[in-house]
């Protein structure tokens, strides 16, 4: 393997982090507005009727888009191994300067635990959500979900401008996975050293 | 709220003789459609609150004394709770609100059919009409404002049906030897209240209502950590970003 460029996400998974991250901005601040009774809403939705109609279809494309998260992050989170252990247990090298944190694969620690919490409250949001929009006759439901969709927010309000944060400022050169989605073999090479490693003996191999 | 403007009903089923003429007062107002229900199991008509039923007499048939039927009646509609449920958990500015006369009545222009409301309310009262927007009891708040009597109010012939300042009936009730009233303190106080003269179950009341423990929370709790939250979450970023500035590329490729 040459010291070039290496793909580190694929177009699917970049348009899917896209799009997740549109209908989040959508989702998030209508729930706010619903939250805190913002009439200031009105002026994009006109009223609460119609900002519940765009809350309800983007909260479809939303389910449809944690589904295909699923698909792409499931397998990483479940290959969580005693190395991701120590990365947590040392906040990731992202404490002090000098840190040097166990080898990571393709994600590191930090990452599967965001895309569990993605998962675990994409799931819990899309699944209240529907029940509190579909069926809402059974009232010991509707207030399991109310619940559940609340604490779903919170979980994802207090994470995702971290993630963002994490993704962009704090790490250099990460954000372009989400854009051109390879970055320079030396850097994964230091950041991911255990997937980099399996790639290149499976190429020897080859 | 003002106490001392607060208004309520105050109901004495031991008055009650069953006519229903507040039901059909309630329907003539409120211009409720009539709604076919079958073959009732008692007198009970319709079965319970319905979107054209804001007001129910509900006839309860229980035994005696010396072997004779006793059978009571009981009037059911909205309480317009002092702390109520249903404003609480709305999704709507302005779909649900409080009048200066203390009840709780709805806009349905305003109402988005969430009915979250329904699910947070202590006596299952909100109902829903053909566009699935709320509708119940809303203490004629239309007459009152203009001085008038609610129509259930204004008809019974017994006055088994009272509406009146809060203070007052509760005062007049005392000195007829009620020594508490249903709903005087429950949920910050009813503005329904009723005269009982048993436990609040012989007449079909729930004890102690409350609003539902997670609907406390979420209000308590889950909806303050929404903001603390995301503003953590953009501080600890922004302290991260000062204290410990991101490693340069330079200093990655030194460290290989
Ligand atoms: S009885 Fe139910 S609908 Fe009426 S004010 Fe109380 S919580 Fe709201
Ligand atoms: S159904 Fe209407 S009144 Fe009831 S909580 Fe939802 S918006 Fe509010």
């Amino acid at each position: 393997m040459t010291d070039g460029m290496i793909r580190k996400a694929g177009v699917f998974e970049i348009v899917n982090h896209w799009a997740m991250s549109i209908t989040f901005l959508v989702l998030g601040a209508t729930g706010f507005g619903f939250l805190f009774h913002m009439e200031k809403m009105n002026v994009i939705f006109g009223d609460f009727n119609r900002m519940r109609t765009v809350h309800n279809w983007f909260g479809v494309a939303f389910s449809v888009l944690v589904l295909f998260k699923i698909v792409l992050y499931l397998p990483h989170v479940l290959s969580f191994d005693g190395d991701d252990v120590r990365w947590l247990l040392q906040g990731g090298g992202y404490l002090s300067k000098n840190a040097v944190v166990p080898p990571q694969g393709k994600l590191n620690a930090g990452q599967k635990l965001f895309a569990a919490v993605i998962i675990v409250a994409g799931v819990a949001m899309a699944a209240s959500g529907f029940i509190i929009w579909l069926m809402p006759g059974v009232k010991r439901w509707l207030l399991l979900s109310q619940l559940a969709h609340n604490v779903s927010f919170d979980l994802l309000v207090f994470a995702i401008p971290i993630h963002i944060y994490l993704a962009s400022l704090a790490s250099p050169g990460s954000a372009r996975i989400m854009l051109s989605g390879t970055v320079p073999l030396a850097w994964a090479r230091k950041r991911h050293a255990k997937w980099v490693a399996a790639l290149e003996s499976k190429a020897a191999v080859e | 709220m003002a106490e001392t403007r607060r208004k309520a009903i105050l109901i004495s089923p031991e008055s009650c003789i069953g006519c229903r003429g507040c039901q059909t007062a309630c329907k003539a107002w409120n211009q409720l459609p009539g709604q076919k229900t079958g073959d009732p199991a008692n007198f009970q008509n319709p079965p319970d609150l319905a979107p054209t039923a804001f007001n129910l007499i509900r006839y309860i048939e229980m035994p005696g004394d010396a072997g004779q039927l006793r059978w009571l009646f009981v009037s059911r509609r909205c309480m317009h709770c002092g702390d109520a449920g249903c404003m609480k958990i709305c999704t709507a500015p302005g779909a649900l609100s409080r009048t200066k006369e203390g009840a709780v009545v709805y806009d349905q222009d305003k109402c988005i059919g969430c009915k979250l409301c329904s699910a947070s309310c202590p006596f299952d009262v909100p109902r829903f009409d053909g566009r699935d927007k709320v509708v119940k009891c809303h203490q004629c708040h239309d007459r009152t404002a203009e001085g008038f009597l609610p129509a259930c109010a204004k008809t019974c012939p017994t006055g088994a049906i009272r509406f009146g300042d809060r203070g007052e009936l509760i005062a007049t009730a005392k000195k007829a030897g009620y020594e508490k009233l249903y709903g005087e303190t429950d949920l910050e106080g009813l503005g329904t209240l009723y005269a009982f003269r048993e436990t609040p179950k012989t007449y079909g009341m729930i004890e102690n209502p409350a609003v539902p423990e997670s609907v406390v929370f979420w209000h308590r709790v889950l909806k303050p950590l929404s903001v603390i939250g995301t503003g953590a979450a953009v501080a600890l970023s922004l302290i991260h970003y000062i204290a410990v500035p991101p490693k340069r590329d330079e200093e990655v490729k030194r460290d290989d």
